[in-house]
């Protein structure tokens, strides 16, 4: 039951919280602040990958009376994602196309067997996973090649509206198919 | 916010990137409400109407809300966590910033708002919107690094890139076996269709 909460449509919202080694936080830190971003990010390389975050988790917020105080005694690397398909596949890219960028920062973390033990590390994300309550998807049955593609469309036919202005019938049919033949 | 965190918002804004902002909330809930939230978030998952109602704004990609009943625990040199409170983590992927945004949740969606955060203790029930944006701003776990595939789009380009996809489709097929002027009347309704999403 809680697997089937982190799904809605295709996307599997995936959410790990890691104990961090004590006296790890500050490399932490820097390790995941350092991450090139956008499309140089090592996560990048994940192609069915939507979003992901990657933030330290070091104190809980005192909401003030009548709460009563709490504190974590350890600190945490929270990371987060939602991609297209199931975990098992998605776990396998991090281990294929992340590679040793993902070792850099989940080896600051309790018990992180690393990624050359296959099976260990699937379980010991499995084991830190939190499951999802609910998971709300905007296009929920869209994957990431899907969207990008869309874009990109949409991109190509407004610069063949622009193009075709004027033009006669037979002469934007002929771009037409040229430009977009190929759609289907 | 913790000093680091403190330096880490200065030095890089971890949750943001292009036109997309990741939001991040953990914030206790009453241990009397616990059992309720979880079975509400439950029957969110198969009513359909509570999707649409979620994403009603139009401007979020991705949300998700997980209820963390335990700190989980890999054994030493950790300190398993014993923590007074069970803790709603809220993660929001949308267009931002979040504080254009919080005026909509706080006087169209009150009520959501309050059965959701309403029962954590001293929650700033909305409407107004000021203490609720206070109170976010305070909850809001800041630093680390965000990624998105598609980080210059927003929830709107994003949807109306899928449907001029699905009309494409069918103007590529109609463009297969019509005559130029024939044609060009289905190119021009295609053109009137998506006026709103071009």
């Amino acid at each position: 039951m809680g697997e089937s909460r982190n799904i809605t449509g295709g996307a599997y919202a995936l959410t790990v919280f890691t104990a961090i080694i004590p006296g790890h936080e500050e490399e932490l830190r820097e390790t995941i602040e350092a991450l090139p971003r956008a499309t140089e990010s090592p996560l990048a390389r994940l192609t069915q990958l939507h979003t992901s975050r990657l933030q330290i988790i070091d104190h809980l917020v005192y909401q003030g009376p009548p709460a009563l105080r709490d504190a974590l005694q350890s600190n945490y690397l929270l990371f987060t994602a939602a991609f297209d398909g199931a975990l098992e596949p998605f776990l396998d890219a991090i281990i294929d196309d992340v590679g040793p960028a993902a070792d850099r920062w989940w080896r600051h973390c309790v018990g992180y067997p690393s990624l050359a033990d296959r099976a260990a590390f699937k379980g010991w994300i499995r084991r830190n996973q939190v499951h999802t309550s609910l998971f709300a998807v905007a296009s929920p049955n869209e994957s990431v090649a899907n969207v990008l593609e869309s874009l990109a469309l949409r991109e190509k036919v407004l610069e063949f509206a622009v193009s075709a202005q004027g033009l006669p019938a037979g002469e934007v049919q002929e771009r037409f198919r040229r430009t977009f033949g190929e759609v289907g | 916010m913790t000093e680091g965190q403190e330096t880490a918002a200065a030095r890089s804004p971890g949750n943001t990137l292009g036109r997309l902002f990741c939001l991040t909330l953990l914030t206790p809930i009453r241990p009397q409400w616990v059992a309720v939230l979880n079975a509400a978030m439950w029957l969110g998952k198969f009513v359909p109407f509570a999707q649409k109602h979620i994403l009603q704004f139009n401007f979020i990609h991705f949300v998700r809300w997980s209820i963390v009943k335990e700190m989980p625990y890999n054994g030493p040199p950790q300190t398993r966590d014993r923590l007074k409170y069970q803790y709603l983590l809220f993660e929001s992927n949308f267009d931002g910033p979040w504080q254009h945004y919080i005026d909509a949740f706080a006087y169209c969606i009150p009520a959501d708002i309050r059965f959701v955060w309403g029962r954590g203790p001293a929650f700033p029930g909305p409407p107004p919107a000021e203490p609720l944006k206070r109170w976010i701003a305070m909850n809001s776990m800041e630093g680390g690094t965000y990624y998105c595939a598609y980080p210059h789009a927003s929830t709107r380009m994003v949807k109306s890139a899928l449907i001029t996809r699905d009309r494409l489709k069918r103007l590529v097929a109609e463009s297969r076996t019509a005559g130029p002027d024939e044609f060009m009347a289905h190119y021009e309704q295609f053109l009137t269709d998506l006026q709103a999403h071009l």
